[in-house]
Formats: C-alpha cells, structure tokens, sequence
C-alpha cells in the first residue's frame, strides 16, 4: 500500500508514469466508480467493463486533473462521460441492428436488470432518465456538492439543482413519498 | 461569503434527503483484483508506446531500404555530372569526401523520418 493522498500520488503519476502510484488511486476509488456505474446501467458486467475503461481514460488523461476539486469527482467525469459515449454506441449499434432486422439481439445488448434482481432502488432508478439518474446517484449516493456535479457534467449549477428537484419530483409521484419539505 | 452560504444551505438536509441518501446508498464493493487488472492494462499499454517507435522505425528502415539504395545510386550517377576537376580536387583534400557527403545526407533524411513517426 502506497502513502500520501490522491493529489501526491497523482503527481508521481504525472512525473514518473509511476503505475504503482496510479494503482493505488485505483485501489482507494474503485469501489465508488464502479457503484456509480453499477447504478447508472443496472447490470453488473458492462459497470466493471465501464469502469476499467474510466480508469483507462483516466491514465491517459491525469495530467488534466488541476488539482482544484477532488480527484473522486474528476474520476466520476470521466466515469459519466464513459457511460454516456457506451450508451451511444450500444443505441447506435441497436439502430443499425434494427435497421438489418435482428431484433432479438438489439432486446439483449440493452442495459437492463433481471426480473428476479430488481431491488428498491432499481425501481426508482428506473423512473429516472439517464442525465437525471446520473445526477441524483453522484448527489446522494456518491455525495457530490452541486458545484463537483455542476464541474462532472458540465452544466451550470442551476440546471443541476433543477435536475435534482425535478428527479425528487419523479420518485415523490411514483412512490408516493410525501414532500418533507411543503408539509 | 456568498459561497459559504450556498454551502451551508447545501449540507442542510431534509427528511427525503436522508431517505434518498439510505436509499441510495450501498455497501462497498471489495476490490478483488479489479485494480491489479487496471495496473495491468496500464502496463501493457506503457510497453506498447515505447515499442511503437522503434518497431515503426524497423518496419519503415525495412520498407524504405530498397528505394533508398535506388536513390544512393541515383544520386553516386549525379556525381558524374560534376565537373572532374572539383571530384579530383575535394578527394585530394578529404579522400572521403563522398561518403561523408551521402551519410549526411542520409542522416538528415532519417531524423526527418524519426520526427515524421513521432509528430
């Protein structure tokens, strides 16, 4: 186990390519990414594939990481954006699937969780559209201020807090969860 | 000062925030080699861009060589053209005064070669 936290390491991985130094930040960040992807796509092996493919994109792009947030949230970026280009490919792949009428196998590339896997927080997943799901799980699962969301998604603060209202919205109708907030 | 209040005014919670968070929230996934395969990958990928360079440059050296010789005799017949008196007069002085020239030459047309591969 290396020592120092992730702002040395990621020094010694940006002067040296130290490889040990970089595996420690992945030792001590796994876990959050790949529950971060595990709930955006629901299926356990296209996360694990995402997220050694975030790690890839990370090495490639760490001397990019300024410093200034923390790396967790700068990890969780490149983690969205991993998801959102996987999803692009995998809609256009079940496009062009669909186009040359293999429609079995476009049912089966589709992120989708078993029937007999589905827990809570699946059902409320899933009533949540890809950028608002994004959102909430990095704000209350991974416990990202809105400004470290706003900087992960590129998006102003605003329309982040808005996203996160209008996702509360969602889960408050369709669970019937009454609002705390108004009485 | 603005900042600070934003901040506070975040971390203030209410009841669905806590249910949402509990919701949300899950055990830690156990690493269980994932990072060692990461570190691999990352490796593999290190060996990969230090060989690219010079196994281009074998491959090219490889492909380029027979036109380079081509272009070696082509260039030796067009020290023909030069005047025999400045042949005879540039030997006397160095005696190796051709090949110095074609190693030159040759050298400025490989660091070309090596900057083209690395740009």
């Amino acid at each position: 186990m290396i020592g120092g936290d992730d702002k040395e390491l990621v020094a010694r991985v940006v002067s040296s390519q130290d490889t040990a130094a970089f595996g420690e930040l992945v030792r001590r960040h796994q876990s959050q990414v790949r529950n971060f992807l595990r709930k955006l796509t629901c299926d356990v092996s296209v996360a694990d594939d995402l997220s050694q493919d975030c790690f890839m994109h990370a090495w490639d792009k760490i001397q990019g990481f300024s410093g200034r947030g923390s790396f967790i949230g700068w990890l969780l970026k490149i983690a969205y954006t991993t998801f959102l280009q996987s999803k692009r490919k995998s809609k256009r792949y079940a496009e062009i699937l669909e186009e040359v009428g293999h429609q079995s196998e476009v049912e089966s590339r589709t992120y989708a969780v078993q029937p007999d896997e589905v827990t809570d927080l699946d059902k409320l997943l899933a009533v949540l559209s890809d950028e608002e799901r994004g959102i909430m799980v990095m704000s209350y699962a991974c416990g990202l201020s809105h400004r470290e969301i706003s900087e992960a998604t590129s998006m102003p603060v605003g329309t982040v807090k808005s996203v996160i209202f209008r996702g509360k919205e969602k889960i408050r109708t369709s669970f019937d969860i009454k609002d705390h907030q108004h009485g | 000062m603005t900042s600070k209040i934003i901040n506070m005014a975040e971390r203030i919670k209410d009841a669905e925030d806590r249910l949402l968070e509990s919701m949300f929230d899950s055990a830690p996934i156990a690493d269980d080699g994932f990072s060692a395969m990461v570190v691999k990958r990352v490796r593999r990928r290190l060996w990969l861009r230090r060989l690219t360079l010079p196994i281009a440059a074998i491959v090219g050296g490889a492909i380029a060589i027979k036109p380079l010789t081509g272009l070696v005799a082509a260039l030796a017949s067009l020290s023909s053209m030069v005047p025999k008196e400045i042949v005879s007069a540039t030997t006397a002085l160095i005696p190796q005064a051709q090949i110095i020239v074609l190693g030159a030459m040759l050298l400025v047309a490989c660091m070309l070669g090596v900057r083209a591969i690395e740009d």
